[in-house]
């Protein structure tokens, strides 16, 4: 249907574009099929008032549209439950704490020994951990839960922040932070702010991961490539997977996925970062309540084709919605016709390379294993991952003691052993120079991608990532056109369709919010 | 059953045993379909009795044996205490769903009284209301209950049946009225009939209603899931999800698991066969 030579042309087109764009041009490379057609030029504003039509009429709770200028001056958290820190010390015997989680497989084994290390540590506080199997499954029981049924800490992934702050039913870690005089000066700044809205800080990032590339070094050398220097760019990527299949190295340059918390919502959400380009107004969400989604634009039909475009030549498979998570991995020890590549999320790291150390998968090593930042239109990554959130109304000793296990979880000795353990992110940048993770760094540099490429996003807004009350809802709306996109539908019409979706989802929410 | 005896009783005649062709491209059908059952079973079967990566090696032909897996399932899966979870909730349903489809059906079958059939109908409507509708409001009413991760909460909304109650309706309105006046005559009252002449005659039919809903306790997944949040209170469906979710690099551990989950319902299965296919077509066939 389309020419092969029609995407250099169009990179062509846009870098000349992109060079209009003076703040486009500085962050990457300018040829970027992202660059293309954004609104650059206002995104840094940040004190500027939203960019809808009319906040006052779509923002809830009666916001005037002054609402959207992030100066705050009184404590946000004033009107938010206070956090009781110094209640330990009164408890009569050791207080008992339940933790719902959702890791699984060598995730959840080193989460067993930080806590068995905490419990054993000390006779105040006894931690319970209950696995959820799975953030989804942990969602939907807290959510229908009355606040007695509920946990005394939970943990939830990164796109239910704004979930949790509307919920009423958390402790802000703010509070706590303020209250014991903590200090986060060595936590990373974005990381943090990850899950911060409106100037509270809702809870306390725990494991924090980024997407990566995946790839097979081995048939990067029968196909004449660097296994040393996997694509960075989407132009190389494209590059990349052309020279694999033209050489028969793999059928298949790379593995993409349909997932809602992969390639079907989550990656969206990254590459948008990666460009410079907000995903939702009112700063992604941060600075008011978000009213609409931003990826029908220019923007996201470029991106959406050019993946499109490598399904359609042969170049990316499709692997589905991925329900597993392990679909794409597995696209890699196809034994018929294998894909060189994926992105996935670097918390699968850890099992990854577990499996193949293992010899569970025929004809790929450990060693065959590279790893690589996701390719995209520009450095950096959102975080993503999980944060660790106190529940609200169980006593005054309860969170005391949730607040003194969280500070365990996230010392930063914890934090070495978890990410040497596991593949995420320290949250906090002292934890590289202890052991284990200092030399775990050293022996094996694929586990240090994910924390580099989060050191390389830039401060611009975009990219911190969108906050929206359903979030998870807009991402499986998302997932569902990403879907269609790689079946070959029109990449426009699909993409103003369901952001449109995605508009309803977040109307409703704030009307109801 | 009488059919039966006949049939093998003059063998190779009839319509029934086709012969030549026909029957080759019957039985070569059959083989095929009874394939596709048989073979998820088969390669589940396989890949529990083999040890490490075997498995993803070969998971087809029977290779190296050894029992350790499903020893090894048992103990990191707790599945027996998941077993023992799915037990007691699996008997306290049926008894009860047996009990109360009893008496329903009794009463809508053999008693006179005002609004009837309507409130049979109402009944009747419930089975058109399928568990995910209800599944929400159900859990917050457990959860105000205080009930979660409890047995009473596993069991509590499965206690009545509106299927049960149907299927032993239709088996008592073909019980002649004049039964009924008879023991009303000799002084016995509703208990005491159906006690002593209802029971005894539906008996099939009830043997296939307690398999049913045991079998369908049992096999739940979805409830037990939502309602529990602590690791000892799952059942063995539920159970077994913990064990996939944990376990993704051992493929092996989980099918054990998933053999050891089945046992209890082969057995079951394979003792009241009979009694299930009985009950169920009680009246369809006259013999």
């Amino acid at each position: 249907m389309i020419p092969r030579h029609s995407a250099s042309r169009r990179i062509a087109a846009l870098a000349l574009v992109g060079a209009a764009s003076l703040l486009a041009a500085a962050c990457s490379s300018g040829e970027s099929a992202l660059e293309s057609g954004n609104e650059r030029p206002t995104t840094p504003a940040t004190s500027a008032p939203p960019a809808t039509a009319e906040p006052g009429a779509t923002t809830p709770a009666g916001s005037a549209p002054t609402t959207a200028a992030p100066t705050t001056t009184v404590t946000p958290l004033a009107d938010l439950p206070p956090c009781p820190v110094d209640a330990l010390d009164g408890a009569a015997g050791p207080v008992e704490l339940t933790f719902w989680h959702g890791m699984s497989n060598e995730l959840e084994t080193a989460l067993i020994e930080l806590t068995d290390q905490y419990n054993a540590s000390q006779d105040a506080v006894v931690v319970t951990l209950q696995n959820q199997t799975g953030y989804e499954a942990t969602i939907d029981k807290y959510i229908q839960s009355s606040q007695s049924s509920r946990p005394d800490i939970v943990q939830f992934p990164e796109y239910t922040v704004q979930l949790l702050a509307d919920s009423g039913t958390v402790i802000p870690i703010g509070a706590c932070i303020e209250a014991s005089g903590f200090d986060t000066s060595p936590i990373l700044d974005r990381i943090l702010k990850a899950y911060a809205t409106e100037g509270v800080q809702w809870s306390m990032p725990f494991n924090v991961s980024n997407p990566v590339l995946y790839y097979n070094k081995a048939m990067f050398e029968e196909a004449g490539l660097d296994p040393e220097a996997p694509p960075l760019s989407l132009e190389e990527l494209r590059a990349t997977s052309q020279a694999i299949v033209d050489s028969e190295a793999a059928g298949y340059g790379i593995a993409l996925d349909t997932g809602a918390d992969s390639g079907g919502g989550w990656f969206i959400e990254q590459w948008f970062a990666k460009g410079g380009e907000l995903y939702a107004d009112n700063g992604n969400g941060r600075l008011a309540p978000a009213t609409r989604v931003l990826y029908d634009g220019p923007a996201g039909v470029e991106l959406m084709s050019y993946v499109q475009q490598m399904i359609t030549d042969g170049l990316a498979v499709n692997v589905g919605d991925n329900a597993s998570g392990q679909d794409n991995f597995l696209k890699m020890a196809d034994t018929v016709s294998p894909a060189a590549m994926t992105i996935g999320t670097s918390a699968a790291l850890g099992t990854v390379t577990a499996v193949l150390d293992g010899g569970l998968i025929q004809g790929i090593t450990g060693e065959d294993l590279g790893v690589g930042p996701m390719p995209g239109p520009g450095p950096g990554a959102l975080v993503g991952g999980a944060s660790l959130y106190i529940v609200a109304e169980k006593g005054d000793e309860k969170a005391a003691a949730a607040w003194d296990y969280i500070q365990y979880l996230i010392s930063p000795e914890s934090q070495s052993q978890w990410a040497a353990a596991t593949g995420y992110v320290p949250i906090r940048s002292d934890a590289l120079e202890l052991e284990p993770l200092a030399t775990k760094y050293v022996e094996d540099p694929r586990f240090k991608v994910a924390y580099d490429q989060l050191l390389g996003t830039s401060d611009d807004p975009s990219a911190f990532g969108p906050v929206l009350g359903p979030l998870r809802e807009v991402r499986a709306a998302t997932a569902r056109g990403v879907a269609e996109i790689f079946n070959g539908d029109d990449v426009a019409e699909v993409l103003s369709r369901t952001a449109g979706e995605s508009n309803a989802l977040i109307t409703s929410y704030n009307e109801r919010n | 059953m009488a059919t039966d005896t006949r049939a093998a009783a003059i063998p190779a005649v009839g319509f029934d045993r086709p012969r030549g062709w026909r029957a080759l491209g019957r039985y070569s059908l059959l083989l095929f379909v009874a394939f596709l059952v048989l073979f998820p079973i088969y390669t589940t079967i396989v890949a529990a009795l083999k040890p490490g990566n075997e498995v993803l090696n070969d998971p087809l032909r029977p290779g190296p044996f050894t029992l350790d897996v499903l020893r090894d399932a048992w103990s990191t899966g707790r599945l027996g205490r998941y077993l023992l979870n799915s037990f007691v909730v699996a008997i306290v349903v049926t008894v009860c769903q047996v009990v109360t489809s009893l008496l329903a059906a009794y009463a809508f079958a053999m008693l006179d009284f005002p609004g009837r059939t309507l409130l049979f109908g109402v009944f009747l409507a419930t089975l058109l209301v399928p568990l995910e509708v209800t599944l929400v409001v159900n859990r917050r009413l457990i959860d105000s209950l205080g009930w979660l991760n409890t047995y009473q909460g596993l069991a509590a909304p499965f206690l009545a049946t509106a299927f049960g109650t149907f299927l032993l309706r239709q088996v008592f309105l073909t019980l002649p009225r004049d039964l009924r006046d008879a023991a009303a005559i000799d002084g016995v009252g509703h208990l005491g009939f159906l006690r002593h002449v209802a029971i005894p005659l539906v008996r099939p039919t009830l043997g296939a209603l307690a398999l049913f809903s045991f079998l369908s306790t049992w096999n739940q997944y979805l409830w037990p899931n939502l309602i529990t949040t602590e690791a000892d209170k799952n059942t063995v469906q539920s159970g077994l999800r913990l064990l996939a979710s944990t376990n993704l690099d051992e493929p092996n551990l989980v099918m054990a698991g998933t053999v050891i989950a089945a046992i209890p319902i082969f057995v079951v299965l394979i003792v009241f066969q009979r009694q299930l296919v009985r009950g169920l077509t009680a009246g369809a066939v006259k013999g």
